[in-house]
Protein backbone atom coordinates (compact mmCIF):
# COMPACT_ATOMS: atom_id res chain seq x y z
CA UNK A 1 0.00 0.00 0.00
CA UNK A 2 1.39 3.65 -1.05
CA UNK A 3 1.90 5.55 2.33
CA UNK A 4 -0.58 8.10 0.27
CA UNK A 5 -3.40 5.75 0.43
CA UNK A 6 -3.41 5.52 4.63
CA UNK A 7 -3.10 9.26 5.28
CA UNK A 8 -2.48 8.63 9.18
CA UNK A 9 0.42 6.49 8.20
CA UNK A 10 2.05 9.17 6.19
CA UNK A 11 1.46 11.90 9.17
CA UNK A 12 2.79 9.36 11.46
CA UNK A 13 5.74 9.13 9.74
CA UNK A 14 5.90 13.02 9.09
CA UNK A 15 5.86 13.77 12.90
CA UNK A 16 8.77 11.07 13.78
CA UNK A 17 10.89 13.28 11.07
CA UNK A 18 10.51 16.44 12.54
CA UNK A 19 10.64 14.77 16.37
CA UNK A 20 13.98 13.59 15.30
CA UNK A 21 15.20 16.86 14.05
CA UNK A 22 13.55 18.73 17.30
CA UNK A 23 15.25 16.45 19.45
CA UNK A 24 18.77 17.04 17.82
CA UNK A 25 18.46 20.37 18.14
CA UNK A 26 16.50 20.51 21.78
CA UNK A 27 19.75 20.48 23.71
CA UNK A 28 20.68 23.65 21.34
CA UNK A 29 17.26 25.60 22.12
CA UNK A 30 17.85 24.90 25.98
CA UNK A 31 20.99 26.11 25.86
CA UNK A 32 19.32 29.47 23.90
CA UNK A 33 16.51 29.56 26.75
CA UNK A 34 19.06 29.85 29.60
CA UNK A 35 21.45 32.53 27.91
CA UNK A 36 18.72 34.57 28.00
CA UNK A 37 18.25 33.62 32.30
CA UNK A 38 19.22 36.43 34.62
CA UNK A 39 19.28 33.37 37.30
CA UNK A 40 21.16 31.07 34.81
CA UNK A 41 21.03 27.49 34.49
CA UNK A 42 18.79 25.46 37.29
CA UNK A 43 17.04 28.60 38.93
CA UNK A 44 13.41 28.38 40.07
CA UNK A 45 12.68 31.60 38.76
CA UNK A 46 13.42 33.09 35.06
CA UNK A 47 13.83 36.25 34.27
CA UNK A 48 15.08 37.70 30.95
CA UNK A 49 18.15 39.81 30.21
CA UNK A 50 20.39 40.49 27.41
CA UNK A 51 22.92 41.05 30.22
CA UNK A 52 24.92 37.68 29.24
CA UNK A 53 25.00 38.99 25.91
CA UNK A 54 26.43 42.24 26.59
CA UNK A 55 29.37 40.90 28.68
CA UNK A 56 30.50 38.71 26.15
CA UNK A 57 30.55 41.70 23.58
CA UNK A 58 32.49 44.22 25.99
CA UNK A 59 35.42 41.42 26.75
CA UNK A 60 38.31 42.49 24.82
CA UNK A 61 39.52 39.08 24.65
CA UNK A 62 36.32 37.69 23.14
CA UNK A 63 35.97 40.53 20.78
CA UNK A 64 39.90 39.74 20.04
CA UNK A 65 38.98 35.98 18.93
CA UNK A 66 36.07 36.79 17.13
CA UNK A 67 38.32 38.81 15.04
CA UNK A 68 40.58 35.80 14.41
CA UNK A 69 37.62 33.62 13.75
CA UNK A 70 35.94 36.43 11.27
CA UNK A 71 39.37 36.57 9.06
CA UNK A 72 40.09 32.45 9.46
CA UNK A 73 36.74 31.98 7.84
CA UNK A 74 37.22 34.88 5.43
CA UNK A 75 40.68 33.59 4.34
CA UNK A 76 39.51 30.11 4.27
CA UNK A 77 36.40 30.57 2.14
CA UNK A 78 38.33 32.51 -0.61
CA UNK A 79 40.78 29.91 -0.66
CA UNK A 80 38.71 26.46 0.01
CA UNK A 81 35.77 27.53 -2.43
CA UNK A 82 37.08 28.39 -5.16
CA UNK A 83 39.67 25.41 -4.68
CA UNK A 84 36.39 22.88 -4.54
CA UNK A 85 35.24 24.35 -7.62
CA UNK A 86 38.34 23.56 -9.49
CA UNK A 87 37.97 20.36 -7.82
CA UNK A 88 34.65 19.47 -8.77
CA UNK A 89 35.34 20.70 -12.82
CA UNK A 90 38.48 18.33 -12.52
CA UNK A 91 36.60 15.70 -11.17
CA UNK A 92 33.71 15.84 -13.99
CA UNK A 93 36.40 15.86 -16.43
CA UNK A 94 38.99 13.38 -15.66
CA UNK A 95 39.12 9.38 -15.65
CA UNK A 96 40.67 9.00 -12.35
CA UNK A 97 37.71 9.79 -10.57
CA UNK A 98 38.27 8.04 -7.50
CA UNK A 99 41.55 9.66 -6.81
CA UNK A 100 40.06 12.60 -6.80
CA UNK A 101 36.53 12.15 -4.84
CA UNK A 102 38.95 9.98 -2.39
CA UNK A 103 41.53 12.77 -1.93
CA UNK A 104 38.70 15.61 -1.59
CA UNK A 105 36.30 13.38 0.62
CA UNK A 106 38.73 11.72 2.77
CA UNK A 107 39.02 14.24 5.63
CA UNK A 108 35.63 13.58 6.55
CA UNK A 109 36.23 10.11 7.61
CA UNK A 110 38.95 11.21 9.61
CA UNK A 111 38.59 12.10 13.25
CA UNK A 112 39.09 15.96 14.11
CA UNK A 113 41.33 14.97 16.82
CA UNK A 114 43.36 12.42 14.67
CA UNK A 115 43.53 14.71 11.87
CA UNK A 116 44.68 17.42 13.90
CA UNK A 117 47.81 15.95 15.76
CA UNK A 118 48.89 14.39 12.34
CA UNK A 119 49.10 18.29 10.98
CA UNK A 120 50.39 19.38 14.01
CA UNK A 121 53.50 16.54 14.18
CA UNK A 122 53.59 17.29 10.33
CA UNK A 123 54.04 20.98 10.81
CA UNK A 124 56.62 21.16 13.37
CA UNK A 125 58.73 18.79 11.46
CA UNK A 126 58.59 20.50 8.30
CA UNK A 127 59.27 23.67 10.52
CA UNK A 128 62.38 22.04 12.06
CA UNK A 129 63.42 21.10 8.77
CA UNK A 130 63.10 24.16 6.98
CA UNK A 131 64.88 25.81 9.99
CA UNK A 132 67.83 23.37 9.42
CA UNK A 133 68.14 24.13 5.57
CA UNK A 134 68.51 28.20 6.62
CA UNK A 135 71.19 27.14 9.04
CA UNK A 136 72.81 25.11 6.42
CA UNK A 137 72.45 27.69 3.68
CA UNK A 138 73.19 30.37 6.48
CA UNK A 139 69.76 32.23 5.44
CA UNK A 140 67.28 32.92 8.35
CA UNK A 141 63.94 33.67 6.29
CA UNK A 142 62.73 30.43 6.26
CA UNK A 143 62.42 30.03 10.04
CA UNK A 144 59.01 30.49 10.28
CA UNK A 145 57.64 28.82 7.50
CA UNK A 146 55.11 26.47 8.73
CA UNK A 147 55.72 27.51 12.47
CA UNK A 148 52.03 27.18 14.44
CA UNK A 149 50.23 29.91 14.17
CA UNK A 150 47.65 31.77 11.57
CA UNK A 151 49.07 29.69 8.65
CA UNK A 152 49.02 26.34 9.76
CA UNK A 153 45.28 27.03 11.13
CA UNK A 154 44.36 27.71 7.89
CA UNK A 155 45.91 24.79 6.33
CA UNK A 156 43.49 22.68 8.86
CA UNK A 157 40.58 24.73 8.41
CA UNK A 158 40.73 24.47 4.33
CA UNK A 159 41.28 20.42 4.90
CA UNK A 160 38.41 20.74 6.63
CA UNK A 161 36.10 22.36 4.82
CA UNK A 162 36.77 21.46 1.29
CA UNK A 163 34.60 18.27 1.39
CA UNK A 164 31.55 20.05 2.36
CA UNK A 165 32.23 22.54 -0.57
CA UNK A 166 33.33 19.92 -2.76
CA UNK A 167 30.45 17.89 -1.96
CA UNK A 168 27.87 20.75 -2.43
CA UNK A 169 29.46 22.20 -5.68
CA UNK A 170 29.53 18.91 -7.40
CA UNK A 171 25.72 18.60 -6.86
CA UNK A 172 24.99 21.57 -8.11
CA UNK A 173 27.03 21.02 -11.06
CA UNK A 174 25.04 17.43 -11.83
CA UNK A 175 22.26 19.68 -13.12
CA UNK A 176 24.81 21.36 -15.65
CA UNK A 177 24.97 20.15 -19.33
CA UNK A 178 28.72 20.36 -19.85
CA UNK A 179 27.21 21.12 -23.93
CA UNK A 180 26.23 24.47 -23.23
CA UNK A 181 29.88 25.19 -22.62
CA UNK A 182 30.97 23.14 -26.10
CA UNK A 183 28.38 25.40 -27.80
CA UNK A 184 30.10 28.66 -26.47
CA UNK A 185 33.38 27.09 -26.99
CA UNK A 186 32.50 26.38 -30.49
CA UNK A 187 30.84 29.93 -30.92
CA UNK A 188 34.85 31.39 -29.94
CA UNK A 189 34.44 32.26 -26.43
CA UNK A 190 37.58 31.16 -24.14
CA UNK A 191 37.11 28.96 -21.23
CA UNK A 192 37.13 31.50 -18.95
CA UNK A 193 34.33 33.66 -20.76
CA UNK A 194 32.21 30.33 -20.89
CA UNK A 195 32.58 29.60 -17.70
CA UNK A 196 31.77 32.79 -15.85
CA UNK A 197 28.93 33.77 -18.47
CA UNK A 198 27.53 30.18 -19.00
CA UNK A 199 28.21 27.73 -16.28
CA UNK A 200 28.63 29.68 -13.32
CA UNK A 201 25.24 31.81 -12.95
CA UNK A 202 24.14 27.74 -13.13
CA UNK A 203 26.09 26.78 -10.67
CA UNK A 204 26.11 30.11 -8.36
CA UNK A 205 23.64 28.84 -6.16
CA UNK A 206 25.73 26.07 -5.30
CA UNK A 207 28.82 28.61 -4.82
CA UNK A 208 27.33 30.26 -2.21
CA UNK A 209 25.87 27.52 -0.33
CA UNK A 210 29.67 26.52 0.11
CA UNK A 211 30.87 30.02 1.32
CA UNK A 212 28.07 29.87 3.97
CA UNK A 213 28.93 26.22 5.00
CA UNK A 214 32.81 27.09 4.74
CA UNK A 215 31.78 30.16 7.15
CA UNK A 216 29.74 28.24 9.54
CA UNK A 217 32.25 25.71 9.92
CA UNK A 218 34.96 27.90 10.47
CA UNK A 219 33.06 29.22 13.26
CA UNK A 220 32.64 26.51 14.40
CA UNK A 221 35.52 24.40 14.74
CA UNK A 222 37.73 24.05 17.59
CA UNK A 223 39.78 20.89 17.50
CA UNK A 224 41.95 21.38 14.61
CA UNK A 225 42.32 24.56 15.27
CA UNK A 226 42.98 24.69 18.88
CA UNK A 227 46.00 22.12 18.17
CA UNK A 228 47.20 24.28 15.27
CA UNK A 229 46.59 27.67 15.97
CA UNK A 230 49.84 28.81 17.94
CA UNK A 231 49.31 32.08 19.77
CA UNK A 232 46.23 33.68 18.91
CA UNK A 233 42.54 32.34 20.51
CA UNK A 234 39.96 32.02 18.29
CA UNK A 235 35.88 32.42 19.60
CA UNK A 236 35.48 28.64 19.99
CA UNK A 237 38.94 27.54 21.92
CA UNK A 238 37.97 30.58 24.40
CA UNK A 239 34.64 28.91 24.67
CA UNK A 240 35.87 25.63 25.40
CA UNK A 241 38.62 26.82 27.18
CA UNK A 242 36.14 28.67 30.01
CA UNK A 243 33.62 26.35 29.73
CA UNK A 244 36.43 23.81 30.79
CA UNK A 245 38.39 25.84 33.38
CA UNK A 246 35.03 27.93 34.91
CA UNK A 247 32.71 25.11 33.85
CA UNK A 248 29.57 26.34 31.99
CA UNK A 249 28.89 29.92 32.94
CA UNK A 250 26.06 32.35 32.00
CA UNK A 251 28.57 34.12 29.94
CA UNK A 252 29.41 30.25 28.28
CA UNK A 253 25.63 29.92 27.28
CA UNK A 254 25.61 33.21 25.53
CA UNK A 255 28.31 32.53 23.14
CA UNK A 256 27.06 29.18 22.25
CA UNK A 257 24.12 30.42 21.62
CA UNK A 258 25.10 33.22 19.93
CA UNK A 259 27.50 31.16 17.95
CA UNK A 260 24.61 28.65 17.25
CA UNK A 261 22.15 31.97 16.30
CA UNK A 262 24.76 32.93 13.56
CA UNK A 263 24.30 29.48 12.12
CA UNK A 264 20.48 29.13 12.29
CA UNK A 265 20.49 32.37 10.58
CA UNK A 266 22.65 31.32 7.73
CA UNK A 267 21.22 28.00 7.08
CA UNK A 268 17.83 29.26 7.71
CA UNK A 269 18.41 32.27 5.41
CA UNK A 270 19.60 29.11 2.44
CA UNK A 271 16.61 27.26 3.09
CA UNK A 272 14.46 30.49 2.65
CA UNK A 273 16.01 31.31 -0.66
CA UNK A 274 15.85 27.78 -2.08
CA UNK A 275 12.51 27.89 -1.48
CA UNK A 276 11.73 31.99 -3.29
CA UNK A 277 14.30 30.60 -5.43
CA UNK A 278 12.09 27.02 -6.91
CA UNK A 279 8.82 29.04 -6.41
CA UNK A 280 9.71 31.40 -8.81
CA UNK A 281 10.94 28.82 -11.16
CA UNK A 282 7.84 26.69 -11.09
CA UNK A 283 5.87 29.59 -11.98
CA UNK A 284 8.18 30.32 -15.06
CA UNK A 285 7.85 26.86 -16.09
CA UNK A 286 3.64 27.03 -15.55
CA UNK A 287 4.00 30.10 -17.71
CA UNK A 288 6.00 28.60 -20.19
CA UNK A 289 3.44 25.94 -20.79
CA UNK A 290 0.30 27.54 -20.83
CA UNK A 291 -0.85 28.49 -23.89
CA UNK A 292 -0.31 31.86 -25.36
CA UNK A 293 -3.83 34.29 -25.73
CA UNK A 294 -4.70 34.71 -29.33
CA UNK B 1 49.13 19.42 -36.53
CA UNK B 2 48.31 20.27 -33.05
CA UNK B 3 47.35 23.57 -32.21
CA UNK B 4 49.67 25.61 -30.06
CA UNK B 5 48.19 25.62 -26.43
CA UNK B 6 49.28 29.21 -25.12
CA UNK B 7 50.69 29.55 -21.82
CA UNK B 8 47.77 30.88 -20.22
CA UNK B 9 45.57 27.94 -21.32
CA UNK B 10 48.62 26.00 -20.00
CA UNK B 11 48.59 27.11 -16.69
CA UNK B 12 44.41 27.52 -16.57
CA UNK B 13 44.70 23.10 -17.03
CA UNK B 14 47.51 22.76 -14.43
CA UNK B 15 45.23 24.73 -11.92
CA UNK B 16 42.68 21.98 -11.67
CA UNK B 17 45.35 19.78 -10.45
CA UNK B 18 45.71 22.28 -7.57
CA UNK B 19 43.52 20.84 -5.04
CA UNK B 20 44.65 17.31 -5.51
CA UNK B 21 48.16 18.35 -5.06
CA UNK B 22 47.03 20.28 -1.85
CA UNK B 23 45.40 17.76 -0.31
CA UNK B 24 48.02 15.31 -1.38
CA UNK B 25 50.67 17.57 0.24
CA UNK B 26 48.78 18.10 3.38
CA UNK B 27 46.29 15.72 3.73
CA UNK B 28 47.46 12.52 2.82
CA UNK B 29 51.34 12.95 3.21
CA UNK B 30 50.95 13.84 7.05
CA UNK B 31 48.63 11.10 7.83
CA UNK B 32 51.04 8.44 5.80
CA UNK B 33 53.70 10.40 7.78
CA UNK B 34 51.72 9.29 11.23
CA UNK B 35 53.55 5.81 10.57
CA UNK B 36 57.09 6.89 10.13
CA UNK B 37 56.82 9.46 13.17
CA UNK B 38 55.31 6.61 15.43
CA UNK B 39 58.46 4.59 15.70
CA UNK B 40 60.25 8.05 16.52
CA UNK B 41 62.51 8.02 19.88
CA UNK B 42 60.75 9.86 22.44
CA UNK B 43 62.89 12.76 24.02
CA UNK B 44 62.01 15.67 26.80
CA UNK B 45 59.90 17.32 24.85
CA UNK B 46 59.72 16.33 20.86
CA UNK B 47 60.84 13.35 18.76
CA UNK B 48 64.04 12.03 16.92
CA UNK B 49 64.86 10.25 14.30
CA UNK B 50 65.17 6.52 14.84
CA UNK B 51 63.24 2.95 14.97
CA UNK B 52 61.55 2.13 17.92
CA UNK B 53 58.74 0.13 19.01
CA UNK B 54 57.45 1.76 22.20
CA UNK B 55 54.88 3.41 20.96
CA UNK B 56 52.75 0.53 19.51
CA UNK B 57 54.06 -1.26 22.86
CA UNK B 58 52.93 1.34 25.02
CA UNK B 59 49.42 1.01 23.45
CA UNK B 60 49.07 -3.18 22.61
CA UNK B 61 50.30 -3.48 26.11
CA UNK B 62 48.60 -1.11 28.82
CA UNK B 63 44.64 -0.06 29.52
CA UNK B 64 44.68 1.93 25.87
CA UNK B 65 43.89 -0.97 24.11
CA UNK B 66 41.27 -2.34 26.22
CA UNK B 67 39.64 1.28 26.57
CA UNK B 68 40.15 1.54 22.56
CA UNK B 69 38.46 -2.18 22.12
CA UNK B 70 35.67 -1.02 24.59
CA UNK B 71 35.18 2.69 22.89
CA UNK B 72 35.04 0.57 19.80
CA UNK B 73 32.31 -1.58 20.97
CA UNK B 74 29.93 1.42 22.27
CA UNK B 75 30.76 2.99 18.55
CA UNK B 76 29.42 -0.04 17.16
CA UNK B 77 26.24 0.38 19.20
CA UNK B 78 25.88 4.20 18.23
CA UNK B 79 26.39 3.28 14.88
CA UNK B 80 23.45 0.52 15.59
CA UNK B 81 21.04 3.28 16.90
CA UNK B 82 21.71 5.75 14.30
CA UNK B 83 20.79 3.11 11.54
CA UNK B 84 17.74 2.58 13.11
CA UNK B 85 16.74 5.65 13.85
CA UNK B 86 18.35 7.71 10.97
CA UNK B 87 17.92 5.22 7.80
CA UNK B 88 13.60 4.95 7.54
CA UNK B 89 13.78 8.53 7.31
CA UNK B 90 16.13 8.50 4.12
CA UNK B 91 13.57 5.57 2.84
CA UNK B 92 10.35 7.78 3.99
CA UNK B 93 11.75 11.18 2.01
CA UNK B 94 13.00 9.28 -1.52
CA UNK B 95 9.38 7.13 -1.22
CA UNK B 96 6.92 9.74 0.01
CA UNK B 97 7.56 13.01 0.24
CA UNK B 98 7.42 15.05 -3.75
CA UNK B 99 11.15 15.54 -5.41
CA UNK B 100 10.96 19.07 -5.24
CA UNK B 101 10.68 19.22 -0.94
CA UNK B 102 13.03 16.62 -0.72
CA UNK B 103 16.03 19.09 -0.83
CA UNK B 104 14.45 21.19 1.92
CA UNK B 105 13.89 18.54 4.12
CA UNK B 106 17.39 17.15 4.07
CA UNK B 107 18.35 20.89 4.41
CA UNK B 108 16.66 20.38 8.15
CA UNK B 109 19.14 17.98 9.22
CA UNK B 110 21.93 20.08 8.31
CA UNK B 111 20.58 22.39 10.36
CA UNK B 112 21.76 20.64 13.89
CA UNK B 113 24.92 19.64 12.05
CA UNK B 114 25.71 23.48 11.58
CA UNK B 115 25.63 24.05 14.97
CA UNK B 116 29.29 23.14 16.52
CA UNK B 117 29.77 19.76 17.46
CA UNK B 118 31.31 21.43 20.73
CA UNK B 119 28.52 23.14 21.59
CA UNK B 120 26.33 20.53 20.66
CA UNK B 121 28.06 18.10 23.19
CA UNK B 122 28.51 21.05 25.48
CA UNK B 123 24.68 21.57 25.73
CA UNK B 124 23.96 17.73 26.36
CA UNK B 125 25.27 18.66 29.94
CA UNK B 126 22.46 20.76 30.71
CA UNK B 127 20.21 18.89 29.19
CA UNK B 128 21.02 15.15 30.88
CA UNK B 129 22.85 15.71 33.73
CA UNK B 130 21.04 15.03 37.33
CA UNK B 131 18.73 18.32 37.50
CA UNK B 132 18.51 18.88 33.41
CA UNK B 133 15.68 18.73 31.05
CA UNK B 134 15.33 15.37 30.63
CA UNK B 135 15.23 14.37 34.68
CA UNK B 136 13.03 17.44 35.57
CA UNK B 137 10.27 17.05 32.77
CA UNK B 138 10.40 12.93 33.43
CA UNK B 139 9.82 14.13 37.29
CA UNK B 140 7.24 16.69 36.41
CA UNK B 141 5.16 13.91 34.43
CA UNK B 142 5.45 11.75 36.95
CA UNK B 143 7.50 8.93 35.01
CA UNK B 144 10.44 9.01 37.58
CA UNK B 145 10.40 9.56 41.15
CA UNK B 146 14.40 9.65 41.41
CA UNK B 147 16.52 11.43 38.68
CA UNK B 148 18.44 9.08 36.31
CA UNK B 149 22.30 9.48 36.89
CA UNK B 150 23.19 7.12 34.07
CA UNK B 151 22.36 9.75 31.26
CA UNK B 152 26.13 11.27 31.45
CA UNK B 153 29.36 10.92 33.23
CA UNK B 154 28.77 7.01 31.85
CA UNK B 155 28.94 4.98 28.51
CA UNK B 156 25.39 5.39 27.99
CA UNK B 157 26.22 9.46 28.02
CA UNK B 158 28.94 8.80 25.26
CA UNK B 159 26.37 6.57 22.87
CA UNK B 160 23.81 9.46 23.70
CA UNK B 161 26.39 12.14 22.43
CA UNK B 162 27.65 10.36 19.20
CA UNK B 163 23.88 9.70 18.66
CA UNK B 164 23.05 12.90 18.92
CA UNK B 165 25.64 13.99 16.44
CA UNK B 166 26.28 12.04 13.87
CA UNK B 167 22.76 11.24 12.94
CA UNK B 168 22.45 13.33 10.35
CA UNK B 169 25.14 11.63 8.49
CA UNK B 170 23.12 8.26 8.18
CA UNK B 171 20.49 10.25 6.79
CA UNK B 172 22.46 12.05 4.17
CA UNK B 173 24.67 8.83 3.29
CA UNK B 174 20.54 7.04 3.29
CA UNK B 175 19.77 10.04 1.36
CA UNK B 176 22.47 9.52 -1.68
CA UNK B 177 21.84 5.62 -1.09
CA UNK B 178 17.68 5.40 -1.78
CA UNK B 179 18.83 7.54 -5.16
CA UNK B 180 19.70 3.60 -6.38
CA UNK B 181 16.31 2.49 -5.42
CA UNK B 182 13.51 3.65 -7.89
CA UNK B 183 9.91 4.47 -6.70
CA UNK B 184 8.30 1.71 -8.98
CA UNK B 185 10.19 -1.04 -7.08
CA UNK B 186 8.47 0.02 -3.80
CA UNK B 187 4.85 -0.56 -6.17
CA UNK B 188 6.11 -3.29 -7.73
CA UNK B 189 6.64 -5.13 -3.57
CA UNK B 190 2.92 -3.73 -3.01
CA UNK B 191 1.40 -5.28 -5.71
CA UNK B 192 2.94 -8.35 -4.53
CA UNK B 193 2.10 -8.23 -0.93
CA UNK B 194 5.81 -8.02 0.36
CA UNK B 195 5.81 -7.07 3.42
CA UNK B 196 8.70 -4.18 5.36
CA UNK B 197 10.91 -6.59 6.43
CA UNK B 198 11.42 -8.64 3.33
CA UNK B 199 11.16 -6.03 1.09
CA UNK B 200 14.12 -4.15 3.27
CA UNK B 201 16.29 -7.27 3.33
CA UNK B 202 16.22 -8.22 -0.03
CA UNK B 203 15.26 -5.22 -1.68
CA UNK B 204 16.51 -2.07 -0.17
CA UNK B 205 19.52 -3.82 1.25
CA UNK B 206 20.98 -4.87 -1.59
CA UNK B 207 20.65 -1.74 -3.24
CA UNK B 208 21.30 0.74 -0.85
CA UNK B 209 24.28 -0.54 0.95
CA UNK B 210 27.10 1.04 -0.21
CA UNK B 211 25.79 4.57 1.08
CA UNK B 212 25.02 2.27 4.23
CA UNK B 213 28.25 1.41 5.20
CA UNK B 214 29.64 4.59 3.66
CA UNK B 215 27.25 6.45 6.73
CA UNK B 216 28.03 3.65 9.23
CA UNK B 217 31.88 3.90 8.43
CA UNK B 218 31.79 7.45 9.47
CA UNK B 219 29.95 7.38 12.40
CA UNK B 220 31.89 4.46 13.90
CA UNK B 221 34.90 6.34 12.95
CA UNK B 222 34.38 9.63 14.69
CA UNK B 223 32.74 7.85 17.58
CA UNK B 224 36.33 6.19 17.97
CA UNK B 225 37.94 9.55 17.46
CA UNK B 226 36.41 12.43 18.77
CA UNK B 227 37.87 13.33 22.28
CA UNK B 228 35.22 15.36 23.67
CA UNK B 229 32.42 13.04 23.30
CA UNK B 230 34.11 11.21 26.22
CA UNK B 231 36.24 14.11 28.01
CA UNK B 232 32.51 15.63 28.28
CA UNK B 233 29.91 13.05 28.43
CA UNK B 234 31.89 9.70 29.41
CA UNK B 235 32.88 8.73 32.98
CA UNK B 236 36.15 7.11 34.40
CA UNK B 237 37.20 4.11 32.05
CA UNK B 238 35.41 6.27 28.69
CA UNK B 239 38.36 6.65 26.49
CA UNK B 240 38.24 6.71 23.13
CA UNK B 241 41.32 6.86 20.02
CA UNK B 242 40.95 10.56 19.93
CA UNK B 243 40.78 11.11 23.50
CA UNK B 244 44.09 8.94 24.25
CA UNK B 245 46.05 11.00 21.29
CA UNK B 246 45.11 14.39 22.63
CA UNK B 247 46.64 12.77 25.97
CA UNK B 248 49.28 11.80 24.45
CA UNK B 249 50.35 15.21 23.34
CA UNK B 250 49.73 17.01 26.37
CA UNK B 251 51.81 14.78 27.93
CA UNK B 252 54.24 15.64 24.85
CA UNK B 253 54.64 12.06 23.96
CA UNK B 254 54.37 12.55 20.10
CA UNK B 255 55.22 9.23 18.59
CA UNK B 256 52.18 7.66 21.12
CA UNK B 257 49.93 10.22 19.11
CA UNK B 258 51.09 9.31 16.12
CA UNK B 259 50.66 5.46 16.70
CA UNK B 260 47.05 5.84 17.59
CA UNK B 261 46.76 8.10 14.50
CA UNK B 262 48.24 5.43 12.35
CA UNK B 263 46.21 3.13 14.00
CA UNK B 264 43.18 4.91 13.14
CA UNK B 265 44.50 5.76 9.78
CA UNK B 266 44.70 2.02 9.25
CA UNK B 267 41.57 1.18 10.68
CA UNK B 268 39.84 3.20 8.26
CA UNK B 269 41.86 2.24 5.41
CA UNK B 270 41.21 -1.29 5.54
CA UNK B 271 37.47 -0.41 6.21
CA UNK B 272 36.89 1.52 3.42
CA UNK B 273 38.85 -0.74 1.29
CA UNK B 274 37.08 -4.01 2.48
CA UNK B 275 33.46 -2.01 1.93
CA UNK B 276 34.67 -0.84 -1.75
CA UNK B 277 35.88 -4.30 -2.32
CA UNK B 278 32.00 -5.45 -1.15
CA UNK B 279 29.94 -2.84 -2.47
CA UNK B 280 31.67 -0.22 -4.98
CA UNK B 281 31.73 3.11 -2.59
CA UNK B 282 32.29 4.63 -5.88
CA UNK B 283 27.80 3.62 -6.46
CA UNK B 284 27.47 6.42 -3.79
CA UNK B 285 27.97 8.95 -6.17
CA UNK B 286 26.40 7.92 -9.14
CA UNK B 287 23.60 10.92 -8.88
CA UNK B 288 25.53 13.20 -9.25
CA UNK B 289 27.93 11.91 -11.57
Amino acid sequence: MNDYDNIWAHRAKWTYLLLIVFTLMSPVFYVMYISFNLNGFGAAEYIFTWKWYGQIFSDQLMMQALRWTMTLALVTTLIAVPMALLAAKHYKATDKKLLVVFLMLAPLFVAPDILGSALLVFFKNTNGMFKWLGDLWGVDFMDSWFRLGFLTALIGLIIYTIPYSFIVILITMGRYRVEQTEAARDCGASGWRAFWDIEFPQIRAGVFSACSFTVILCFNEYTRTSLLKGGFDTFTTVLVSQMLNEGMSETSYAMSSFVSFVAIALIGGIILYTMIRSESLARIERAKAEPVAA
Amino acid sequence: MTPRVSWGERLTQWAFYLPVIFMLVFFALPMALTVVFSVFERTMFWMEPGFSLKAYENFFFSARLKNFLSSMYYSLIAVAICFVLGFPIAVFLRRSVPQVAQHRVILLFILPFMVSEIIRIFALRPVLQRNGLVNTTLQNLGVIDEPITALIYTHTGVIIGEVLSFLPFIVFSGFLAMEAVPKYIFEACDDLGVGPVQRFRDIILPLAAPGIFAGCVFIFVNGIGVALLPNILGGPGAVNAGLIATQAIAALDFPLAMAVSAIMMVTLMSLLYIGHRIFDLTKILAPIN
